[in-house]
């Protein structure tokens, strides 16, 4: 199998924020499809993602990407031009139809032809299925359907990198199913960089995963790669293994544990949490019952 | 973990077509359409935009008689201060919407699109643009309707007439410089009411030791006081500079609003010192008015008009007007051959020398009472005209016709002149009654009281107006005829009222006359 081409690198990303390291010396390759970055809570996802999102500039390090050099202003626009953006909680013009704001968002994307506009607006909220109501007000959407009218705005102008933070946060089951598959979509001949908390994304939409903690790398690799982390190391016992790096009851009463089983012990077939959970220090993740 | 660093030479697909400069102004072209179609559907821009239009063309559709006959350099003027109430609205919504990313969150978001903040601002400035525009379209309607009128006076000015946009254009820019400097939602509100603290002040100011100073406001009031119009070139107002420096302002707004929102390119830079340099050279060339020059044109034409008036003859009379008056010399010459054509004896043949003037000794265009002539045949005419302007000039004439100055009207006549002079000036007019209402101070056709007239009223006693009254009454040949035939009579200070009514065939008032009534 050949490796896709890298369309994103990034070289000793480092960022502060008052004394604490937001990201330390982060260095990291894209390729296109979808990768999942996953982390706890102050791992430095979101920063990363503003950084190669142009949000906000590295203090050190440097990284380019779709060819382009966003430490330049020509390269940084050219970046801007080929970027979708799709923030932790994004934010809506409300009494705009969800029409009106994806085009206001191609048009801050200099997309400047108005037919031409206009198609690929109504291209990407039919992608998102949003068709029906393109003609309604923001405030009158669902939590779900905003979701999605932020994804289309994302989406619109065909980028060719694409930065979710977080999307399926808030969505109900359905909704996050709908948005998987949206993701799947969007992945398809682009570069996709997905931060969640969801192993199942990852697992579900990922060709590639990053594991970012305390600002660091700390996996870079496939998704079964990071599952294999964890071969050998997954046991049920009938009470939690004091010995394990996490632990929880199971539905069927018995202790799924994590870490370096005792002899004997009857092993269990990895998932990519508990390749996850492995990779993570054991001071930042503690898993109970 | 691996930090492998390769180099890119991949794009992604279906990307955009790199694009030029061009299709970037053509971007935040797109984005100004797109704010000015939201501004224009904001409601309080909607409605006063209606408003607007919908009070400017009830202006023009119910006029009295006088606005058949507009000066045109006060029509100019008069097309400020409408736009004022869209202007606020403007800068209201503008501010709204260069606020909007702020209040919904979208900052983050849009601040890693390809146009810059500096782009969307410029952006924002421009949709005001057309709202400006259709001011402008308002104020040209409007002067162009008043302009094509047959009885339009004298000229307007450019300048005055772009006043009212730039005014618009002004607070919509200002609406977007304040979401930068102060981005807070009652932040112009707080900036309406200081600024228009600050015109009342400059209002003020320039009423007082320091008129020059007025100009700085971008509108001032003072000048539009209700008084009667003056030829421009004594108006003192420099109209072109004062828009020159409105458009600077606009232009240094503008950019300054670009500087603080990032856009410190040369091109901005350069924008900069051009629109401080046209608002220094608008400001300055407000300031260098040749005062004394002015004051003594002023002088010049109200004592002595003649200076400065060009004459034309009807029929033995004499018309006099300023050059901007010339073609309501007709006009004038056919209300004194009505008015003569009622009377008798050597009046018939009477020359009369009519003579436009105006008082600036008090200032200009203020409420000012001009003086009677005591030359003989001399006829004051003011400078407005049409409407209750025409039957109290009628006045004028009527009463050097029968008393041969003006100012006889100082000296009590209460005796069978005022009723011949009245009947001069009603017996021929289409509608008497509604004239003679119309014409007295006191809206009324009894009882005693003052006759308008360009100069000093003509004062009626009760008697003297029962006498008119009677003589409406009656068939208007035969009173002609009988006003003809007593010529002598009735233009005799020594004839009573009571004299008078019995040559004319009326009822004699009952009652002492009373003469200080």
């Amino acid at each position: 199998m050949t490796t896709p081409p890298t369309t994103v690198t990034a070289t000793g990303l480092s960022l502060r924020y008052g004394g604490t390291h937001a990201l330390d010396g982060v260095s990291l390759r894209l390729t296109r499809g979808v990768t999942g970055l996953l982390g706890p809570n102050g791992a430095g996802k979101t920063t990363l993602l503003r950084v190669l999102a142009t949000a906000v500039p590295p203090d050190r390090g440097e990284f380019t990407a779709l060819g382009h050099d966003p430490g330049t202003s020509a390269g940084r626009l050219a970046l801007r031009r080929a970027l979708g953006y799709l923030p932790q909680t994004p934010g809506f013009h409300p009494d705009f139809t969800a029409f009106a704001f994806v085009d206001y968002v191609a048009i801050l994307k200099e997309l400047t032809d108005r037919a031409a506009r206009h198609r690929e607006v109504r291209r990407v909220l039919d992608a998102v299925d949003l068709a029906d109501v393109r003609g309604k007000r923001i405030k009158r959407l669902s939590g779900g359907m905003r979701q999605r009218v932020a994804l289309a705005a994302a989406l619109v102008g065909d980028p060719g990198f694409l930065v979710l933070d977080e999307p399926t946060v808030g969505l109900d089951p359905e909704q996050r199913m709908r948005f998987r598959g949206l993701i799947a979509e969007a992945g398809e001949g682009r570069t996709v960089l997905l931060s969640t908390h969801q192993t199942e994304d990852v697992a579900m939409l990922c060709h590639r995963v990053v594991v970012l903690a305390q600002g660091r790398v700390r996996f870079e690799g496939t998704p079964a790669e990071l599952t294999a982390r964890a071969a050998g190391r997954v046991w049920s016992s009938a009470e939690r293994d004091p010995a394990a790096l996490a632990g929880w009851r199971t539905g069927t009463g018995t202790f799924r544990n994590v870490g370096d089983p005792p002899e004997g012990a009857h092993l269990l077939e990895p998932t990519l949490e508990d390749g996850y959970l492995l990779t993570l220090d054991s001071e930042s993740r503690t898993v109970t019952a | 973990m691996s930090a492998t660093i390769t180099t890119v030479t991949d794009s992604a697909p279906g990307l955009p077509e790199t694009q030029g400069p061009g299709s970037r102004t053509g971007a935040v072209l797109a984005l100004a359409r797109f704010e000015a179609r939201e501004l224009l559907l904001q409601i309080p821009v909607l409605v006063f935009l209606l408003l607007y239009v919908g009070f400017t063309t009830a202006r023009l559709t119910f006029q009295d008689g006088m606005s058949d006959y507009p000066v045109l350099n006060t029509v100019d003027r008069n097309t400020q201060t409408a736009p004022l109430f869209l202007a606020v609205a403007l800068l209201v919504c503008s501010n709204a919407a260069a606020l909007r990313s702020r209040k919904h969150g979208t900052v983050q978001q849009f601040d890693v699109m390809a146009m810059e903040p500096w782009r969307r601002v410029l952006a924002h400035v421009l949709s005001t643009v057309p709202l400006a525009v259709l001011t402008a379209v308002v104020v040209a309607g409007e002067f162009t309707r008043e302009a094509l009128k047959p009885g339009a006076i004298g000229h307007g000015s450019v300048g005055e007439l772009a006043v009212g946009p730039l005014v618009v254009l002004m607070a919509g820019i200002t609406g977007v410089l304040l979401a930068r400097l102060v981005p807070m939602p009652f932040a112009p509100m707080l900036f309406v009411v200081a600024a228009y603290l600050l015109m009342v002040l400059a209002t003020d100011v320039s009423e007082s030791d320091e008129p020059q100073v007025g100009w700085l406001s971008p509108m001032v009031f003072s000048g539009i006081s209700g008084g009667d119009p003056v030829p421009s070139d004594l108006l003192g107002r420099p109209a072109a500079w004062h828009a020159l420096y409105l458009l600077g302002l606009c232009a240094a707004l503008t950019c300054a609003a670009l500087l603080l929102s990032g856009g410190r390119t040369r091109g901005v830079k350069a924008a900069t010192a051009l629109a401080l340099a046209v608002t220094a050279a608008g400001a300055i060339g407000q300031f260098t008015r040749d005062t004394a020059a002015l004051e003594a044109a002023r002088k010049t034409a109200s004592t002595t008009p003649q200076k400065v008036q060009s004459c034309t003859e009807h029929d033995g009379s004499t018309y006099c007007a300023f050059p901007e008056w010339k073609g309501v010399r007709d006009d004038w010459a056919a209300v004194v051959e009505r008015v003569r054509s009622a009377a008798g004896g050597s009046a018939t043949e009477a020359s009369v020398t009519v003579r436009q003037r105006i008082d600036t000794s008090g200032g200009i265009e203020v409420d000012s009472a001009l003086n009677p002539s005591a030359t003989p045949g001399v006829v004051t005419v003011g400078t407005r005209w049409g409407g209750n302007r025409v039957p109290e000039f009628a006045v004028g004439a009527a009463t050097v016709l029968v008393a041969g100055t003006e100012d006889a009207t100082t000296r009590a006549m209460c005796d069978a002149r005022a009723v011949t002079i009245m009947w001069l000036v009603l017996g021929t007019d289409p509608t008497p009654m509604a004239t003679f209402r119309d014409v007295r101070l006191d809206d009324s056709t009894t009882g005693s009281g003052l006759v308008l007239a360009p100069t000093n009223g003509l004062s009626l006693t009760s008697h003297q107006t029962a006498v008119v009254g009677e003589l409406l009454a009656r068939p208007r040949a035969e009173i002609t005829a009988l006003v003809k035939k007593h010529w002598s009579e009735l233009t005799s200070a020594r004839t009573s009222t009571a004299e008078a009514a019995k040559l004319l065939g009326v009822a004699v008032p009952q009652g002492v006359e009373s003469c200080d009534e």
